[in-house]
């Protein structure tokens, strides 16, 4: 039943009566009971807790109160974000157990929309990953074939759209998190603007790069998400205290005139030939329809990778310092505070994230620090000055969000390098600050879903869904057959 | 600018740093990765960079303080609800300093 709603359809149907969230709810367990099995897609589902919350619903409703703008709308939330009393382990065995005693903001803000939120979400471990299968429970599957990743790291959350378990989820994205998985799996992905929505209750992985936000079935569902999200809030201190909104009705914006820039940067070596031709064909569907496409320069695009594996990683190997054993999670015994620190650690981290504890560490450490760290930093501001001069003349920026379609489970799994570059177009923005989102713009010859990436300014989250709405007017998300 | 080798002393060296008791097993394989990485990362050295400001944040905007008001925080209970060991009311480790029972 769900999965024939988008989003603003379905809270429409809610609001009014037409549809119960109670019979929601019973419709998002039987799609969980039947696909989540095989894809692995949410890793905590409480049945008894879904219905609790449509119950809660619907005596709103009752009771004559208006219901908020996501009246019953299932959404899977990523492992990363707390849940109150509700399992939250960031994809690892070093918070197995762990229910966190608050909400995370983001969640608060669903909640009070009225949201039917269906359960959490797996991941890469603590984010770190491309893939989803780095998770310590498991590898998810991609529905569209599943011999193949739906990429990372919010790739449980990217399943429970495609696979319509939800109609919509939260994922956080660092260096492609969002955008990647959804070009893989045929779904919408937003990463607002750094500071557009409260970081509070998310489980740090790089303090300055993280930035919750939105998976949809659709562009419009994707913008009323992030209007619940965003907002400035007193529990995060990098959050923004600017005006935000209008999101929705940026869809139904005019795309004629707008400027779309073209990196030459993002159409080089690497890029498959037929993501390449769809993203071409898509851009000059767009110059039919009025749009002035320009192509731009962003120099040290090819940088990107390297200052994010140092920035990225220096930053986490702080964060995930907090995780020793004395507060939270596991915890093996040993005769001292060191070894059972040491001890813990072995135990609960997996192989990426103690490489990435050990490169940020090295990367930090005296004699290094100027050589590497310093550095990146320094090329973070020249990639910053790629974007504040490329949008002197463009409105937006269009690229593939990932270079191929999604590739088979295990294929990059022992290369790390590898991996890491299957994130190359989403990093630069990230690294940036600025808005992105990932838009399907066609399927493959290999019949697996290709997103269009758009990044605009700062704050200019509005400009995103105008030119995706024009996209996916021409291109509407499809779904796998096989969970239709 | 070379890359340093990233060899078994030194991953042992930062496995410490890092507070990580690492399986004897898994030490050249984790150097290896590592000088892979940080061969790669050294591209930043092609780059002259001596004029150009570090980012450390991308914020648009000044950060604000928030007003200094009490607020209600977790209860003990809340706090310590999932510690792995609980004594005397707060979080049990083991002994840190020399001669303590």
């Amino acid at each position: 039943m769900i999965e024939a709603f988008h989003i603003t359809d379905l809270a429409s149907k809610v609001q009014s009566g037409a549809l119960s969230a109670t019979e929601v709810a019973r419709d998002v367990i039987a799609r969980i009971d039947r696909h989540n099995g095989r894809l692995n897609a949410l890793l905590h589902a409480d049945p008894v807790r879904i219905l609790a919350q449509a119950k809660a619903i619907d005596d709103k409703r009752a009771r004559g109160e208006v219901l908020g703008t996501l009246a019953g709308v299932p959404v899977a939330i990523k492992d990363a974000i707390c849940t109150k009393g509700e399992s939250t382990t960031s994809g690892s065995k070093i918070l197995s157990g762990y229910e966190p005693p608050y909400d995370a903001t983001v969640i608060s803000r669903l909640r009070a929309a009225d949201a039917l939120l269906t359960g959490k979400a797996n991941m890469d471990e603590f984010a770190m990953g491309s893939s989803t299968e780095n998770s310590a429970y498991g590898a998810t599957k991609n529905p569209w074939d599943n011999t193949r990743t739906p990429g990372g790291s919010s790739g449980g959350s990217a399943v429970a759209v495609a696979s319509r378990i939800a109609l919509a989820a939260l994922g956080s994205d660092t260096g492609g998190s969002i955008r990647q998985p959804a070009s893989l799996t045929g779904t919408v992905g937003v990463k607002p603007t750094y500071g557009r929505v409260s970081r509070y209750g998310l489980i740090a992985f790089a303090s300055s790069l993280d930035q919750i936000g939105p998976f949809a079935t659709d562009i419009r569902g994707s913008a009323r998400l992030l209007e619940v999200i965003a907002g400035h809030d007193a529990h995060d201190a990098t959050s923004l205290n600017v005006p935000i909104g209008g999101y929705e009705s940026a869809c139904d914006a005019a795309i004629k005139g707008l400027r779309i820039g073209i990196p030459e940067e993002y159409f080089a070596d690497g890029l498959s030939d037929d993501v390449g031709r769809s993203v071409r064909a898509t851009l000059a569907r767009l110059e039919r329809e009025g749009c002035v496409l320009r192509p731009i320069k962003l120099p040290h695009t090819r940088f990107a990778v390297a200052t994010y594996y140092v920035i990225a990683t220096a930053e986490a190997s702080s964060n995930l310092a907090r995780f020793d054993g004395v507060r939270y999670g596991l915890r093996k015994a040993a005769q001292s505070l060191g070894e059972m620190y040491g001890a813990t650690r072995d135990a609960g981290f997996g192989r990426e994230v103690k490489r990435r504890i050990l490169l940020g560490t090295f990367v930090l450490s005296a004699g290094y620090y100027e050589a590497y760290y310093l550095r990146a930093q320094k090329m973070r501001t020249l990639i910053r000055r790629d974007f504040d001069a490329a949008f002197k003349d463009v409105d937006v920026i269009a690229s593939p969000t990932a270079p191929t379609t999604a590739f088979k489970l295990g294929e990059k799994a022992n290369d790390p390098l590898s991996m890491y570059l299957s994130d190359i177009y989403t990093l630069p923005a990230s690294l940036a600050g600025v808005p992105a989102l990932s838009v399907p713009c066609a399927i493959g010859q290999d019949g697996l879903p290709i997103g269009l990436q758009i990044i605009a300014p700062a704050l200019q989250e509005s400009r995103l869904f105008t030119i995706a709405s024009a996209v996916e007017s021409a291109c509407a998300p499809a779904f796998p057959a096989e969970v239709q | 600018m070379s890359a340093p080798a990233i060899d078994r002393t030194r991953v042992l060296h930062i496995a410490k740093l890092s507070a990580l008791s690492l399986h004897e097993n898994e030490v050249d394989q984790l150097a290896s990765d590592l000088n892979a990485i940080v061969k790669y990362v050294d591209e930043l050295a092609e780059v002259d960079m001596s004029d150009v400001p570090p980012t450390t944040q991308v914020q648009f905007e000044a950060s604000l303080w928030r007003e200094d008001e009490v607020v209600v925080g977790l209860t003990r209970d809340q706090a310590l609800s999932s510690a792995p060991q609980v004594e005397h009311e707060g979080f049990a480790v083991p002994v840190f300093v020399e001669g303590a029972s």
